[in-house]
């Protein structure tokens, strides 16, 4: 009996302790957002997993925890900028909060677009939830600071690296090792330098000629930004080509006055990389970043370098992917001397992509967006966040148990992410950074489709880059 | 006198909305061409350019390859259009024809669509490696058809959506105009012993001219101003083997927010486009501009 009793009031005390903590969660951000009840804030973001898990679960929790209705919209890269843009620089105030990708901050600071994140928490201590850290993040929230004052203008949401995915099954293979070795002499490896990468793939695209498999995937659109990316950020940084070529003090872009996007390591890299097309499947000239997120997901690469916002569901996801269970990780192939230059800090390897919430000046529902933002950079809410789309912002959800599981599965892609993240970099500092890819980008696509060399292509897109500099002021 | 007073007061709120969103908008852009202005530039503000704007259009290629491309494309599009528009309007008007309405119901459909889902479907049925066109085509005719490579295929394949979409609006006009045409002139040219031929080119054609004239002028401007179909399928692609000078247009305007340029752009398209439309006019109707 008396057991009995201590139990009830055991499981009373517990309950109690229970619903009084969870009251008092709650009661904070009801609190907290009681004046901007009923309101609706409307977002906007590309669609990403990380995007869709904001749209289909945190916004709906915010809005049942604060009554403050999320709208959300997650659409295709070129639309979101187009609209989030248009929207900033009309001061219609459409959207309350916009996705800022890491490599266009820069340009939305340089105008003025966004509200001033710190500052206005500071401003207004009761909407400030004890829960938001900007300690708690990764350095990438660095990426998204005024570099002037240091205030946070972005709350993270994602953040990954791009690294180099292949078939371990297939590189696991005896057989298929067997007939790498008799065919090249050499051991079947993930490759460490380019002339590796281009011997894999030049095996599997034989190897695989009647399987509808091919040696690599090239992210080459003929006629999408995708393919200036793949090259300025991921590819030609390998070879030791940083920064897009441009010098970052002088906006030089051409080798004779100090740039470096004509110089012989980018025109050896571009070679590479379109040379690579010959190894990779038809759709490659067609492909942006989720098209070679879906080749490798379709079992029709062995390697290639690949978004890691796409790398969970690739490796674990049956009912999109063909190739779960089977997919490695490692760090990219580089020229000789660029890891050293990586890991003292001089240069990088790749891209360390991602992108963040802001808050246009435009913003009719400014604090109700910046309760919205807060309740998303929670310490809580990032481990489900990141299983849903292998994004990682905050460093404490690298030892969550869950993500020590699905690392598991991944083959390590969360450890690479953790360990050598240092090794990657973000985009570079420019404002004028959608100006020059629109002046750049055409030659890009012009030396994939043939129509002229690829030293061609660098020598005459890095002339128009200057000049574009010149014309936009920053050159002289 | 008073009822049209009374007119006069009914039209203006239309005359004010058009004043509001047509003239407004291009005194705007007129006014902008004369500028140098680019909002990411070091200095954002709008800085007098006078003739610059359009002294540089005459010697950027970029700019005049586009609007070449863009005026091959429209003739192409507007003639097989026409051609084509007008055999599967006499098809349709057939009585002998079996299932008339269901085939002008079918073939009526795709002017409903909206031209980006046009667009997005023709990439899918298109886009290498995966579409069933390649796949096809690759297998019965060993051709390697692909758009994101091959300038020929992607701008054929702009060509042949745009028949696709458009080509059932030409049959609807046509049909409309022949329908319309009276019986009388048509006998007496019989009865004068003329040929099919004759009598299509000296009673048919010039009777349908004002159909004609219509269709044309819209299928022209709408063909030299294609953005939202040619963006989905190709992006302007490969390299910039389809852009148009609608893309072009936008991507100076917007991505790059060079707004002084864009706007001189604009206008100097919208003079060719007025300037094609009175050559047309004066070659059709043998007039040199107003209503008879």
């Amino acid at each position: 009996m008396n057991s009995f009793v201590k139990a009830v009031g055991v499981g009373f005390i517990s309950l109690g302790l229970w619903s009084s903590t969870a009251l008092a969660q709650d009661s904070w951000w009801k609190t907290a957002a009681q004046p901007y009840q009923g309101a609706t804030i409307r977002g906007i973001s590309e669609s990403t997993p990380a995007s869709k898990y904001v749209e289909q679960v945190l916004g709906p929790k915010f809005t049942e925890e604060t009554g403050i209705k999320v709208e959300f919209e997650a659409t295709s890269w070129d639309q979101m900028y187009d609209k989030a843009i248009k929207d900033m620089e009309a001061n219609t105030g459409i959207y309350d909060f916009v996705y800022i990708e890491q490599d266009i901050v820069y340009t939305y600071l340089a105008r003025n677009f966004l509200v001033d994140i710190t500052k206005s928490l500071a401003d207004n201590a009761k909407i400030a939830s004890p829960d938001f850290k900007p300690e708690n993040f990764t350095t990438f929230l660095n990426y998204f600071k005024d570099p002037k004052s240091g205030n946070v203008m972005g709350v993270p949401m994602e953040a990954f690296i791009k690294p180099y995915l292949y078939r371990k099954d297939l590189f696991d293979d005896p057989a298929i090792q067997k007939a790498y070795k008799d065919s090249t002499g050499a051991d079947l490896k993930p490759a460490t330098t380019h002339d590796e990468y281009t011997q894999i793939a030049k095996f599997f695209t034989e190897y695989g000629a009647d399987k509808e498999l091919w040696g690599t995937t090239v992210q080459a659109s003929s006629s999408h930004p995708a393919a200036f990316y793949e090259f300025f950020e991921s590819i030609a940084p390998t070879f030791g080509v940083y920064n897009w070529g441009i010098d970052g003090t002088t906006f030089a872009a051409t080798e004779a006055n100090g740039g470096q996007m004509n110089s012989a390591a980018a025109k050896k890299a571009l070679n590479y990389w379109v040379d690579l097309l010959k190894y990779a499947p038809p759709e490659s000239t067609s492909s942006t970043w989720d098209e070679v997120a879906g080749t490798f997901a379709a079992g029709r690469a062995a390697q290639g370098l690949v978004y890691g916002e796409n790398a969970a569901w690739i490796a674990t996801d049956e009912s999109k992917s063909t190739v779960v269970g089977k997919v490695g990780v490692s760090l990219p192939p580089v020229e000789a001397g660029v890891m050293e230059a990586a890991e003292s800090g001089k240069g990088y390897i790749g891209y360390y992509d991602g992108g963040a919430f802001g808050i246009p000046h435009s913003s009719k529902n400014k604090e109700a967006s910046l309760l919205f933002l807060q309740y998303i950079g929670q310490a809580s809410v990032q481990t489900d966040w990141a299983l849903a789309g292998s994004r990682i912002v905050m460093n404490s959800t690298y030892d969550d148990p869950k993500i020590v599981d699905q690392d598991k599965k991944m083959n390590g892609y969360y450890t690479l992410m953790r360990e050598d993240g240092k090794l990657f970099a973000g985009a570079p500092p420019f404002p004028f950074h959608s100006q020059v890819l629109q002046v750049v980008a055409p030659f890009i696509y012009k030396a994939i489709v043939g129509e002229i060399k690829p030293d061609d292509a660098l020598d005459q897109a890095a002339t128009a880059a200057e000049a574009e500099l010149v014309k936009l002021g920053y050159r002289k | 006198m008073r009822q049209s007073n009374i007119g006069w007061l009914f039209l203006t709120p239309a005359t004010l909305i058009l004043f509001i969103v047509g003239f407004v908008p291009f005194i705007y852009i007129l006014y902008v061409g004369f500028f140098d202005w680019n909002t990411n530039a070091v200095d954002p503000t709008l800085r007098w350019a006078g003739l610059q704007n359009y002294r540089s259009l005459v010697f950027d290629t970029t700019f005049l390859n586009s609007l070449a491309r863009t005026l091959v494309f429209a003739f192409f599009v507007v003639v097989s259009e026409l051609l084509l528009g007008y055999v599967l309007a006499r098809a349709l008007m057939a009585d002998r024809l079996w299932g008339r309405q269901f085939f002008r119901t079918i073939h009526t459909l795709p002017i409903v669509v909206a031209p980006i889902a046009v667009g997005a479907t023709w990439r899918l049925l298109c886009v290498p490696g995966f579409g069933i066109v390649p796949y096809y085509l690759k297998l019965w005719f060993g051709i390697d058809y692909n758009i994101s490579t091959n300038a020929y295929h992607a701008f054929g394949t702009a060509i042949i959506m745009d028949l696709w979409h458009w080509t059932p609006f030409v049959t609807l006009s046509l049909m409309a105009g022949l329908t319309a045409l009276p019986k009388e002139p048509l006998e007496q040219a019989q009865i004068d012993g003329g040929n099919k031929l004759q009598i299509f080119w000296y009673v048919i054609v010039p009777m349908l001219k004002p159909v004609l004239l219509t269709t044309v002028f819209i299928r022209l401007m709408d063909a030299l101003r294609s953005v939202d179909e040619i963006w989905m399928l190709t992006k302007g692609g490969p390299a910039e083997a389809t852009r148009f000078i609608g893309l072009h247009i936008w991507i100076n305007v917007f991505p790059k927010t060079d707004y002084g340029y864009g706007a001189a752009m604009s206008l100097l398209t919208l003079y060719v486009t007025i300037v094609l439309s009175w050559l047309l006019f004066v070659a059709m109707t043998g007039r040199k501009g107003g209503a008879q």
